[in-house]
């Protein structure tokens, strides 16, 4: 059999075009756990996107309107969440469990208009170069700009954590609310800002789903990505550079898992579906072993309401 | 220049309690000022309203005659009052750099000059790149007074700043303070030590239950009459009578190892030690070089090899808490509301989680609950525990009430070696004085102690034999005659 070589580099395109939507919600998510918010509406939160976004582009026919639109989406359910677990002090848990029925509900009421409708074409980047380079080419050039801003935010968002003095108070925040307020940092307005950014991250992430990556509307297309990308914010430590390498993982398993089946490989394929979350995990937990760096790495607060007693 | 503090008729009520009941206070630089009061005297609550952490109900601050508004941390910060708080104000995971600029406005390089300015000023070292949970206590003070010096500030508060220090770093602290008094810095210095008070401060002001009891110089003052003024009556003085002890071994620990999985805990290496009938072995040590772990290793938490621990000739180290119970061992965990009891727990239920086969407090898997209740008051009154209604919840009991329960508890069943760890940490004077009352008795009816604290003081005072550890070290076992706090503050440092 000979492969060919641009085959190849449509395969790991494709691996790492599912892995999008994993990267986005998982920085986003890191941000909000980084600063002592356990955040576990991911899912609805990325559904709320998917369909904004669909819905606004079908509506206004403007690209941009849409995804910022459900960027604007996720924002607005996550200020629900940020509302009730900031301002009410209620349980972190629970409420976004919560967050994500809600979002997989309304979504699945808005989106009954919009089934069956196909969607627009997300205009790509560097189509001109495609064919210039043997195997690179495919992967470097002709995606979305959703696309190389995902493969870039892991480093933007490890740069702003280690480098910047906001990322510092952000994670300040999550060790220690306590002193964080006891040094006259806003412990509840940093919250609330970390719980929003998660909010559009993952609403991008739903856009980028239901506009580019599957460009229509199904009932419930997140399909588990959110709890995905929730798994691999713990078990890469807090760490967005092994989120990068997990969500590879994972999106790259799903796809060989994909032709495996469509091959005909004699595995079950109940077992096929379920290796890209073994292996996946797996992968975090070894590359992750190291208990010191888990300590320095881990939001000490995390989950935890903040009150500040008066 | 010189600064005054003034706090004039401050009032803060919370539900139940007054914290602050009119207090007024004026402080001038150049002095050194105790406040000095016992837990719950109102002390903290003073200086978190100084430092903007609580907002007083009624009352004015003045500083150099201006009228101040502290309604929040910064505000403090802004008009250069730094404090100290007795619970560390860090950020464990971050590096000791990352902790002082995260409040500071200047740039990296200006803050580094900076810091290496005070620490060569001051003879602080700290190693600005390491995480701060890789610090000392002793360490960490230096952080949080370093972060403090930054802002020059005019007013320094230290809450309690010497709990967690050793006897070398604390006359360390004391000359560095009196440093910062010379160069013009008003300091106040809040604690219930009386040594050192005297040792330090130049004017005391005592508080009781929410007020100002008095304000005095330091030199017509003497230990004995600051204890009074604290307590507000005349404090017994209680001494162990020296009898002779049995020479009817107890317990020996023989080459007793532990490796822990955790680097955050310590190892324990080749602890090896005995102890007599009647006899208290005090063991000291600054708090974090393996005290839990030797705790959980005698009292089963950890098991251990079955070897190594001989209990009443009988060879226990593989055996529970529980089982070790029944040998006649009894314990005290150094936290009272996390390992001694269930703070959302009632009294007696707390009570019967201390259960022996005899005691008869389940029937067939049934709670026999009249049976708890009556034991429960028994070891009520018998122990002195200031509360009649045994449905409470734990959480309700003052430090001091919550420790006599548990020691209580303990030794109702009259065991023959009670293991204990910081039995009177954060107790106000009278509930210490109980508590050591109450071991010194138990010695003299014949049963053992093994006192694990970071208090020496306590230690010289209730022990028959004292080991320092350190880093998971036992040293030679000492006649407690034989040793003083100077040579111990050695031992726990490390020194020989």
């Amino acid at each position: 059999m000979i492969v060919d070589i641009n085959f190849v580099g449509l395969i790991i395109a494709s691996i790492m075009a599912s892995a999008v939507p994993l990267i986005l919600a998982s920085c986003g998510e890191l941000i909000t756990e980084r600063s002592g918010v356990l955040n576990l509406g991911v899912e609805g939160m990325m559904i709320i996107g998917a369909i904004s976004g669909f819905a606004l582009m079908t509506v206004t026919g403007s690209l941009i309107i849409a995804v910022f639109g459900a960027m604007l989406a996720g924002v607005l359910i996550s200020t629900i969440f940020a509302f009730l677990t900031q301002t009410l002090i209620t349980n972190h848990v629970a409420t976004g469990l919560a967050l994500t029925i809600f979002g997989i509900g309304i979504s699945a009421m808005i989106g009954k208009n919009f089934v069956g409708i196909p969607g627009k074409e997300f205009p790509v980047l560097f189509e001109g170069l495609k064919d210039t380079i043997p195997l690179l080419s495919p992967i470097l050039f002709g995606h979305s700009i959703v696309f190389y801003f995902a493969f870039a935010l892991p480093f933007i968002t490890s740069y702003f954590l280690k480098k910047t003095k906001i990322g510092l108070i952000v994670r300040a925040v999550g060790d220690s609310p306590e002193s964080a307020s006891n040094q006259g940092i806003n412990v509840r307005f940093v919250r609330y800002a970390c719980i929003l950014y998660g909010g559009a991250m993952c609403g991008l992430a739903g856009a980028y789903l239901s506009m580019i990556y599957t460009p229509q509307w199904i009932e419930n297309m997140t399909g588990g990505r959110g709890w995905i990308a929730l798994a691999l914010v713990v078990f890469s430590t807090w760490n967005p550079i092994k989120i990068l390498i997990g969500a590879m993982i994972f999106g790259g398993l799903t796809i060989i898992q994909f032709h495996m089946q469509a091959i005909g490989v004699r595995i079950p394929v109940q077992f096929l579906t379920a290796l890209p979350y073994i292996v996946t995990i797996i992968v975090l937990v070894v590359i992750s072993r190291d208990s010191r760096k888990i300590r320095l790495s881990t939001p000490s607060s995390l989950g935890k309401s903040f009150h500040k007693d008066n | 220049m010189n600064t005054n503090l003034k706090i004039s008729n401050v009032t803060k009520i919370y539900p139940g309690c007054v914290a602050n009941d009119d207090v007024s206070l004026e402080f001038n630089s150049g002095k050194i000022y105790a406040l000095l009061g016992e837990n719950g005297a109102g002390k903290s609550t003073l200086v978190k309203i100084l430092s903007g952490v609580v907002i007083p109900d009624e009352g004015k601050i003045y500083l150099n005659k201006n009228i101040l508004k502290l309604n929040s941390p910064s505000d403090a910060k802004k008009n250069d009052i730094g404090m100290v708080f007795q619970h560390f104000n860090l950020f464990e995971t971050l590096s000791v750099f990352e902790n002082l600029i995260i409040d500071s406005d200047e740039q990296r390089e200006n803050l580094k000059e900076k810091i290496d300015t005070i620490m060569k000023k001051y003879n602080f070292s700290v190693d600005l790149d390491v995480p701060v949970l890789n610090l000392s206590a002793g360490q960490k003070q230096k952080v949080e007074i370093i972060r403090c010096l930054i802002r020059s500030p005019k007013v320094l508060i230290m809450d309690e700043p010497t709990s967690v220090l050793t006897e070398q770093e604390t006359s360390e602290l004391f000359l560095s303070l009196k440093k910062f008094s010379e160069e013009g810095i008003l300091i106040i210095y809040i604690t219930h030590k009386l040594k050192e008070v005297m040792q330090l401060c130049d004017e005391v002001a005592v508080m009781r239950r929410g007020k100002l009891v008095s304000v005095s110089q330091i030199n017509n003052e003497n230990i004995e009459s600051l204890a009074n003024k604290m307590v507000g009556q005349d404090l017994k003085k209680i001494k162990k009578k020296k009898e002779n002890t049995s020479s009817e071994q107890l317990i020996k620990i023989t080459n007793l190892n532990f490796t822990s999985e955790d680097p955050f805990e310590t190892n324990l290496v080749d602890i090896n030690f005995s102890l007599n009938r009647g006899e208290c072995l005090g063991i000291a040590g600054i708090s974090g070089n393996g005290q839990s772990e030797l705790f959980q290793v005698l009292s089963g938490e950890i098991i251990s090899n079955k070897n190594s621990i001989e209990f009443n000739k009988n060879f226990i180290g593989d055996l529970n808490p529980q089982e070790r119970r029944e040998y006649l061992m009894a314990f005290s965990p150094e936290d009272r509301l996390e390992q001694a009891a269930i703070p959302q727990m009632a009294i007696f239920e707390n009570v019967a989680l201390n259960n022996f086969k005899s005691s008869n407090f389940f029937n067939n898997g049934l709670i026999n609950e009249s049976k708890i209740k009556e034991h429960s008051k028994k070891i009520i009154s018998e122990f002195n525990v200031n509360t009649d209604n045994i449905d409470l919840k734990s959480q309700f009991l003052s430090g001091g009430n919550l420790q006599k329960l548990i020691i209580g508890r303990e030794l109702i069943t009259s065991p023959d070696l009670l293991i204990c760890f910081n039995p009177t940490w954060g107790l106000d004077v009278g509930a210490i004085n109980y508590i050591h009352e109450t071991l010194i008795k138990i010695n003299e009816q014949n049963k053992s102690i093994i006192l694990i604290s970071t208090d020496t003081d306590e230690l010289l005072k209730l022990s028959d034999k004292i080991s320092v550890i350190h880093r998971g070290k036992l040293s030679k076992i000492m006649n407690a005659e034989d040793v003083t706090s100077e040579k111990l503050g050695i031992l726990m440092g490390g020194g020989n």
